[in-house]
Protein backbone atom coordinates (compact mmCIF):
# COMPACT_ATOMS: atom_id res chain seq x y z
CA UNK A 1 0.00 0.00 0.00
CA UNK A 2 1.38 3.42 -0.88
CA UNK A 3 2.10 5.65 2.07
CA UNK A 4 0.45 9.03 2.21
CA UNK A 5 2.80 11.97 1.58
CA UNK A 6 1.95 15.25 3.16
CA UNK A 7 2.94 18.65 1.78
CA UNK A 8 5.85 20.41 3.46
CA UNK A 9 6.89 24.04 3.59
CA UNK A 10 9.28 26.25 5.47
CA UNK A 11 8.96 29.75 6.86
CA UNK A 12 12.14 31.82 6.44
CA UNK A 13 12.04 35.23 8.19
CA UNK A 14 14.58 37.92 7.27
CA UNK A 15 15.86 38.02 10.86
CA UNK A 16 16.77 35.43 13.51
CA UNK A 17 13.85 35.39 15.92
CA UNK A 18 13.52 36.29 19.60
CA UNK A 19 11.85 33.69 21.86
CA UNK A 20 8.78 35.93 22.29
CA UNK A 21 8.30 36.18 18.53
CA UNK A 22 8.73 32.41 18.18
CA UNK A 23 6.08 31.90 20.85
CA UNK A 24 3.59 34.15 19.05
CA UNK A 25 4.38 32.54 15.69
CA UNK A 26 4.06 28.95 16.91
CA UNK A 27 0.84 29.61 18.80
CA UNK A 28 -0.58 31.20 15.66
CA UNK A 29 0.52 28.22 13.58
CA UNK A 30 -0.98 25.71 16.00
CA UNK A 31 -4.24 27.61 16.09
CA UNK A 32 -4.70 26.78 12.40
CA UNK A 33 -4.97 23.09 13.40
CA UNK A 34 -3.47 21.90 10.14
CA UNK A 35 0.04 20.97 11.20
CA UNK A 36 1.32 17.39 11.43
CA UNK A 37 5.01 17.90 12.27
CA UNK A 38 7.32 20.83 12.84
CA UNK A 39 11.07 21.39 13.17
CA UNK A 40 12.73 24.58 14.44
CA UNK A 41 16.09 25.27 12.84
CA UNK A 42 18.78 27.80 13.63
CA UNK A 43 22.21 28.27 15.15
CA UNK A 44 22.80 26.28 18.34
CA UNK A 45 22.65 27.92 21.79
CA UNK A 46 24.40 25.47 24.15
CA UNK A 47 23.87 25.62 27.91
CA UNK A 48 27.65 25.49 28.46
CA UNK A 49 30.51 26.91 26.43
CA UNK A 50 31.35 23.87 24.27
CA UNK A 51 34.93 24.66 23.30
CA UNK A 52 37.66 27.29 23.52
CA UNK A 53 39.46 28.59 26.61
CA UNK A 54 36.17 29.10 28.49
CA UNK A 55 34.98 25.52 27.84
CA UNK A 56 32.57 24.24 30.49
CA UNK A 57 31.49 27.65 31.82
CA UNK A 58 27.73 28.27 31.92
CA UNK A 59 26.47 30.11 28.86
CA UNK A 60 23.50 32.28 29.80
CA UNK A 61 21.78 33.41 26.58
CA UNK A 62 18.56 35.37 26.13
CA UNK A 63 17.58 33.12 23.21
CA UNK A 64 17.69 29.92 25.27
CA UNK A 65 14.32 30.24 26.95
CA UNK A 66 11.34 28.05 27.70
CA UNK A 67 8.29 29.17 25.74
CA UNK A 68 4.69 28.06 26.02
CA UNK A 69 3.21 26.58 22.86
CA UNK A 70 -0.35 25.24 22.98
CA UNK A 71 -0.03 24.68 26.77
CA UNK A 72 3.22 22.72 26.40
CA UNK A 73 6.60 24.00 27.63
CA UNK A 74 9.15 24.09 24.83
CA UNK A 75 12.80 24.63 25.71
CA UNK A 76 14.44 26.50 22.83
CA UNK A 77 17.91 25.20 22.04
CA UNK A 78 18.52 27.28 18.92
CA UNK A 79 17.97 30.87 17.85
CA UNK A 80 15.14 30.15 15.45
CA UNK A 81 15.87 31.08 11.84
CA UNK A 82 13.70 28.62 9.90
CA UNK A 83 10.46 26.83 10.77
CA UNK A 84 9.92 23.62 8.77
CA UNK A 85 6.36 22.33 8.68
CA UNK A 86 4.51 19.27 7.47
CA UNK A 87 0.90 20.16 6.73
CA UNK A 88 -2.35 18.25 6.57
CA UNK A 89 -3.07 19.79 3.18
CA UNK A 90 -1.68 22.47 0.92
CA UNK A 91 -4.52 24.89 1.64
CA UNK A 92 -2.95 25.44 5.09
CA UNK A 93 -0.25 27.60 3.48
CA UNK A 94 -2.74 30.45 3.08
CA UNK A 95 -3.50 30.28 6.81
CA UNK A 96 0.24 30.31 7.55
CA UNK A 97 0.65 33.45 5.45
CA UNK A 98 -2.00 35.18 7.52
CA UNK A 99 -0.23 34.21 10.74
CA UNK A 100 3.15 35.37 9.40
CA UNK A 101 1.71 38.71 8.22
CA UNK A 102 0.40 39.23 11.73
CA UNK A 103 3.65 38.30 13.51
CA UNK A 104 6.39 39.60 11.17
CA UNK A 105 5.53 43.29 11.10
CA UNK A 106 9.04 44.79 11.20
CA UNK A 107 10.75 42.58 8.62
CA UNK A 108 9.93 40.38 5.65
CA UNK A 109 9.65 36.61 5.37
CA UNK A 110 9.16 33.96 2.73
CA UNK A 111 7.26 30.68 2.66
CA UNK A 112 8.75 28.01 0.42
CA UNK A 113 7.18 24.72 -0.65
CA UNK A 114 9.30 21.60 -1.03
CA UNK A 115 10.62 18.54 0.85
CA UNK A 116 12.58 19.71 3.88
CA UNK A 117 12.26 16.93 6.47
CA UNK A 118 14.41 13.86 6.76
CA UNK A 119 12.91 10.99 4.79
CA UNK A 120 15.47 8.24 5.29
CA UNK A 121 17.29 6.92 8.32
CA UNK A 122 20.95 7.79 8.65
CA UNK A 123 23.45 5.49 10.33
CA UNK A 124 23.19 7.63 13.51
CA UNK A 125 19.39 7.26 13.53
CA UNK A 126 19.73 3.51 13.08
CA UNK A 127 22.28 3.24 15.90
CA UNK A 128 20.07 5.21 18.29
CA UNK A 129 16.54 4.08 17.42
CA UNK A 130 17.04 0.65 15.79
CA UNK A 131 15.26 -0.81 12.75
CA UNK A 132 11.72 -0.43 14.07
CA UNK A 133 11.74 3.35 14.39
CA UNK A 134 8.46 5.22 14.04
CA UNK A 135 8.76 7.01 10.71
CA UNK A 136 6.97 10.13 11.90
CA UNK A 137 9.67 10.71 14.50
CA UNK A 138 12.47 10.65 11.95
CA UNK A 139 14.39 13.92 11.98
CA UNK A 140 12.26 15.40 14.77
CA UNK A 141 15.19 15.57 17.23
CA UNK A 142 18.95 15.55 16.86
CA UNK A 143 19.88 11.83 17.16
CA UNK A 144 23.16 12.79 18.85
CA UNK A 145 21.39 14.66 21.65
CA UNK A 146 19.40 13.29 24.56
CA UNK A 147 16.43 15.45 23.55
CA UNK A 148 13.17 14.00 22.34
CA UNK A 149 10.50 15.45 20.06
CA UNK A 150 7.67 17.25 21.82
CA UNK A 151 4.22 15.87 21.12
CA UNK A 152 1.46 18.44 21.39
CA UNK A 153 -1.93 16.87 22.04
CA UNK A 154 -5.20 18.07 20.67
CA UNK A 155 -4.06 18.44 17.09
CA UNK A 156 -5.16 15.79 14.61
CA UNK B 1 58.17 60.77 -10.42
CA UNK B 2 57.61 59.45 -6.91
CA UNK B 3 55.62 56.26 -6.60
CA UNK B 4 52.11 56.81 -5.35
CA UNK B 5 50.38 53.67 -4.06
CA UNK B 6 46.90 53.05 -5.41
CA UNK B 7 45.93 50.40 -2.76
CA UNK B 8 43.29 48.80 -4.94
CA UNK B 9 41.12 48.99 -8.06
CA UNK B 10 37.44 49.84 -8.34
CA UNK B 11 35.14 52.70 -9.12
CA UNK B 12 32.39 52.20 -6.53
CA UNK B 13 31.97 53.63 -3.05
CA UNK B 14 33.04 50.26 -1.60
CA UNK B 15 36.34 50.37 -3.47
CA UNK B 16 36.85 53.99 -2.43
CA UNK B 17 36.29 53.07 1.23
CA UNK B 18 38.76 50.20 0.95
CA UNK B 19 41.42 52.50 -0.47
CA UNK B 20 40.67 55.10 2.18
CA UNK B 21 41.09 52.72 5.13
CA UNK B 22 44.28 51.19 3.71
CA UNK B 23 45.86 54.58 3.10
CA UNK B 24 48.06 55.42 6.14
CA UNK B 25 47.70 59.11 5.23
CA UNK B 26 43.99 58.93 6.07
CA UNK B 27 43.30 59.40 9.77
CA UNK B 28 40.64 56.97 10.95
CA UNK B 29 37.64 58.80 12.33
CA UNK B 30 37.18 58.42 16.08
CA UNK B 31 33.66 57.29 16.91
CA UNK B 32 33.71 56.45 20.62
CA UNK B 33 35.75 56.58 23.80
CA UNK B 34 36.91 53.27 25.18
CA UNK B 35 39.24 53.42 28.18
CA UNK B 36 42.55 51.54 28.41
CA UNK B 37 41.13 49.49 31.26
CA UNK B 38 38.09 48.46 29.19
CA UNK B 39 40.30 47.29 26.33
CA UNK B 40 42.38 45.19 28.74
CA UNK B 41 39.21 43.68 30.22
CA UNK B 42 37.71 42.96 26.78
CA UNK B 43 40.81 41.08 25.69
CA UNK B 44 41.15 39.24 28.99
CA UNK B 45 44.88 38.53 28.82
CA UNK B 46 45.82 40.21 32.12
CA UNK B 47 44.14 42.05 34.98
CA UNK B 48 44.05 45.86 34.53
CA UNK B 49 46.96 47.47 36.34
CA UNK B 50 48.90 44.19 36.64
CA UNK B 51 52.52 44.09 35.45
CA UNK B 52 53.08 42.78 31.94
CA UNK B 53 54.24 39.16 32.13
CA UNK B 54 57.38 38.61 30.07
CA UNK B 55 58.45 35.96 27.61
CA UNK B 56 62.15 36.84 27.66
CA UNK B 57 64.51 39.28 29.46
CA UNK B 58 64.58 42.91 28.26
CA UNK B 59 66.66 43.33 25.11
CA UNK B 60 69.08 45.69 26.93
CA UNK B 61 69.99 42.86 29.30
CA UNK B 62 69.87 40.07 26.73
CA UNK B 63 73.27 40.84 25.20
CA UNK B 64 72.21 40.83 21.58
CA UNK B 65 74.73 39.74 18.94
CA UNK B 66 76.23 42.40 16.66
CA UNK B 67 73.92 42.51 13.67
CA UNK B 68 73.38 45.35 11.17
CA UNK B 69 69.69 44.48 10.76
CA UNK B 70 69.08 44.71 14.51
CA UNK B 71 70.63 48.18 14.39
CA UNK B 72 68.36 49.20 11.55
CA UNK B 73 65.09 47.90 12.99
CA UNK B 74 64.03 49.74 16.12
CA UNK B 75 62.21 47.29 18.44
CA UNK B 76 58.69 48.02 19.67
CA UNK B 77 58.28 48.99 23.32
CA UNK B 78 56.85 45.55 24.04
CA UNK B 79 59.77 43.81 22.35
CA UNK B 80 62.27 45.95 24.28
CA UNK B 81 60.77 44.87 27.59
CA UNK B 82 60.20 41.26 26.54
CA UNK B 83 56.37 41.24 26.64
CA UNK B 84 54.38 38.19 25.64
CA UNK B 85 52.71 38.11 22.23
CA UNK B 86 48.93 38.37 22.63
CA UNK B 87 45.96 38.75 20.30
CA UNK B 88 42.63 40.40 19.61
CA UNK B 89 40.21 38.87 17.15
CA UNK B 90 37.36 40.54 15.26
CA UNK B 91 34.38 39.19 13.40
CA UNK B 92 32.58 41.42 10.88
CA UNK B 93 29.02 40.79 9.75
CA UNK B 94 28.50 40.60 6.01
CA UNK B 95 25.50 42.89 6.55
CA UNK B 96 27.40 46.09 5.82
CA UNK B 97 30.00 46.02 8.59
CA UNK B 98 32.48 48.86 8.10
CA UNK B 99 35.45 46.52 7.72
CA UNK B 100 36.04 42.88 6.75
CA UNK B 101 38.73 40.29 7.55
CA UNK B 102 40.94 40.68 4.47
CA UNK B 103 40.89 44.45 4.62
CA UNK B 104 41.69 44.38 8.33
CA UNK B 105 44.86 42.43 7.64
CA UNK B 106 45.87 44.70 4.78
CA UNK B 107 45.33 47.91 6.71
CA UNK B 108 46.95 46.64 9.92
CA UNK B 109 50.02 45.47 8.02
CA UNK B 110 50.23 48.89 6.35
CA UNK B 111 49.40 51.06 9.37
CA UNK B 112 51.13 49.31 12.28
CA UNK B 113 54.63 47.98 12.94
CA UNK B 114 55.39 44.63 14.54
CA UNK B 115 51.96 43.08 14.06
CA UNK B 116 51.06 39.66 12.74
CA UNK B 117 47.59 39.88 11.23
CA UNK B 118 45.85 36.73 10.08
CA UNK B 119 42.66 36.40 8.06
CA UNK B 120 40.26 33.49 8.20
CA UNK B 121 36.90 33.21 6.47
CA UNK B 122 34.80 34.88 9.14
CA UNK B 123 37.31 36.35 11.56
CA UNK B 124 40.54 38.23 11.69
CA UNK B 125 43.18 37.97 14.37
CA UNK B 126 46.01 40.38 15.03
CA UNK B 127 48.93 39.38 17.21
CA UNK B 128 51.47 41.72 18.73
CA UNK B 129 53.51 42.38 21.87
CA UNK B 130 51.03 42.92 24.68
CA UNK B 131 51.50 46.62 25.48
CA UNK B 132 51.60 47.56 21.79
CA UNK B 133 48.56 45.41 21.09
CA UNK B 134 46.58 47.31 23.71
CA UNK B 135 47.26 50.59 21.91
CA UNK B 136 46.33 49.11 18.53
CA UNK B 137 43.19 47.41 19.90
CA UNK B 138 42.06 50.67 21.49
CA UNK B 139 42.48 52.52 18.21
CA UNK B 140 40.63 49.82 16.24
CA UNK B 141 37.72 49.61 18.67
CA UNK B 142 37.24 53.36 18.99
CA UNK B 143 37.55 54.08 15.25
CA UNK B 144 35.08 53.96 12.37
CA UNK B 145 36.27 50.41 11.55
CA UNK B 146 34.16 49.13 14.46
CA UNK B 147 30.38 49.14 14.60
CA UNK B 148 28.95 47.91 17.92
CA UNK B 149 26.21 45.84 16.27
CA UNK B 150 27.90 44.51 13.12
CA UNK B 151 31.46 44.06 14.39
CA UNK B 152 32.35 41.90 17.37
CA UNK B 153 35.39 41.07 19.44
CA UNK B 154 35.31 37.29 19.47
CA UNK B 155 38.40 35.41 20.59
CA UNK B 156 36.73 32.02 20.25
CA UNK B 157 33.40 30.70 18.93
CA UNK B 158 33.14 33.29 16.19
CA UNK B 159 30.16 31.86 14.26
CA UNK B 160 27.72 34.54 13.09
CA UNK B 161 29.27 36.80 10.46
CA UNK B 162 27.29 35.28 7.58
CA UNK B 163 24.03 34.68 9.43
CA UNK B 164 20.95 36.85 9.32
CA UNK B 165 20.91 39.54 11.99
CA UNK B 166 18.80 39.25 15.13
CA UNK B 167 15.54 41.19 15.36
CA UNK B 168 17.30 44.07 17.12
CA UNK B 169 19.94 44.30 14.37
CA UNK B 170 22.76 42.59 16.30
CA UNK B 171 25.08 40.01 14.80
CA UNK B 172 24.53 36.49 16.18
CA UNK B 173 26.85 35.37 18.95
CA UNK B 174 26.45 31.91 20.46
CA UNK B 175 28.10 33.09 23.69
CA UNK B 176 26.19 36.40 23.80
CA UNK B 177 29.26 38.40 24.72
CA UNK B 178 27.44 41.62 23.88
CA UNK B 179 23.88 42.77 24.42
CA UNK B 180 21.89 45.74 23.20
CA UNK B 181 20.53 47.58 26.22
CA UNK B 182 16.82 48.09 25.43
CA UNK B 183 16.66 51.29 27.54
CA UNK B 184 19.54 53.41 26.28
CA UNK B 185 20.13 51.46 22.98
CA UNK B 186 23.81 51.08 23.80
CA UNK B 187 25.75 47.89 23.12
CA UNK B 188 27.44 46.48 26.20
CA UNK B 189 29.96 43.67 26.46
CA UNK B 190 29.10 41.34 29.34
CA UNK B 191 31.83 38.80 28.59
CA UNK B 192 35.42 39.14 27.43
CA UNK B 193 36.51 37.95 24.00
CA UNK B 194 36.78 34.28 24.97
CA UNK B 195 33.42 34.20 26.78
CA UNK B 196 34.34 34.67 30.45
CA UNK B 197 31.84 36.89 32.30
CA UNK B 198 32.97 40.44 33.13
CA UNK B 199 32.43 41.98 36.56
CA UNK B 200 30.78 45.04 35.02
CA UNK B 201 29.40 45.60 31.52
CA UNK B 202 31.59 47.57 29.12
CA UNK B 203 29.80 50.03 26.89
CA UNK B 204 30.98 50.37 23.28
CA UNK B 205 28.36 52.88 22.17
CA UNK B 206 25.25 52.97 20.03
CA UNK B 207 25.04 50.98 16.78
CA UNK B 208 25.26 53.08 13.62
CA UNK B 209 22.17 53.34 11.45
CA UNK B 210 21.82 51.61 8.06
CA UNK B 211 22.49 54.81 6.13
CA UNK B 212 25.84 55.32 7.86
CA UNK B 213 26.77 51.65 7.48
CA UNK B 214 26.03 51.59 3.76
CA UNK B 215 28.11 54.74 3.28
CA UNK B 216 31.08 53.32 5.21
CA UNK B 217 30.99 49.61 4.41
CA UNK B 218 33.75 47.85 2.49
CA UNK B 219 31.68 44.76 1.69
CA UNK B 220 30.05 44.11 -1.66
CA UNK B 221 26.56 42.74 -1.11
CA UNK B 222 23.89 42.46 -3.80
CA UNK B 223 21.17 42.24 -1.14
CA UNK B 224 20.56 45.92 -0.58
CA UNK B 225 24.10 47.19 -1.17
CA UNK B 226 26.54 47.49 -4.06
CA UNK B 227 26.89 44.22 -6.00
CA UNK B 228 30.42 43.05 -6.76
CA UNK B 229 29.49 42.57 -10.43
CA UNK B 230 28.57 46.25 -10.69
CA UNK B 231 32.18 47.22 -10.11
CA UNK B 232 33.58 46.47 -13.57
CA UNK B 233 37.13 47.58 -12.79
CA UNK B 234 37.36 45.53 -9.58
CA UNK B 235 35.91 42.48 -11.34
CA UNK B 236 38.35 42.81 -14.23
CA UNK B 237 41.35 42.96 -11.91
CA UNK B 238 40.16 40.07 -9.76
CA UNK B 239 39.69 37.94 -12.88
CA UNK B 240 43.12 38.97 -14.14
CA UNK B 241 44.77 37.93 -10.85
CA UNK B 242 42.94 34.58 -10.86
CA UNK B 243 43.79 33.96 -14.49
CA UNK B 244 47.48 34.76 -14.09
CA UNK B 245 47.95 32.69 -10.95
CA UNK B 246 46.16 29.72 -12.53
CA UNK B 247 48.34 29.88 -15.63
CA UNK B 248 51.44 30.30 -13.50
CA UNK B 249 50.55 27.27 -11.43
CA UNK B 250 50.03 25.24 -14.58
CA UNK B 251 53.12 26.27 -16.53
CA UNK B 252 55.40 28.72 -14.70
CA UNK B 253 57.90 29.15 -17.56
CA UNK B 254 55.37 30.97 -19.76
Amino acid sequence: MTEATYPQCRIVPARLLNPSTVERLLNGIFATGKIRRMVLNGPNLPAEVPYGPAKGLPNPHEGRKTIKVADEDVQLQVQVGVVILELMDEAAIEDLKEVCDRVFTDFSYSIQKGRYMKSQMTLTDYAKYGPGMEKDLLGMADPRSKGCPIIIQGVK
Amino acid sequence: MAYKPQFGPGSTLIAENRRKYMNPGYKLQKMRDVSDEDVVLLMGHRAPGAAYPTAHPPLAEAGEPKCPVRKLVVPLDGAKTGDRVRYIQFSDSMWFAPCHPYLRSYLEAIRYRGVDPGTLSGRQIVECRERDLEKIAKELVSSELFDPARTAIKGATVHGHSLRLAENGMMFDMLQRYVLDPKDKVVKYVKNQIGEPLDKPISVGKPNDDKWLKAHTTIYNCNGGVAFRDDKEYLEWTQRVHSLRTKYGFMPME
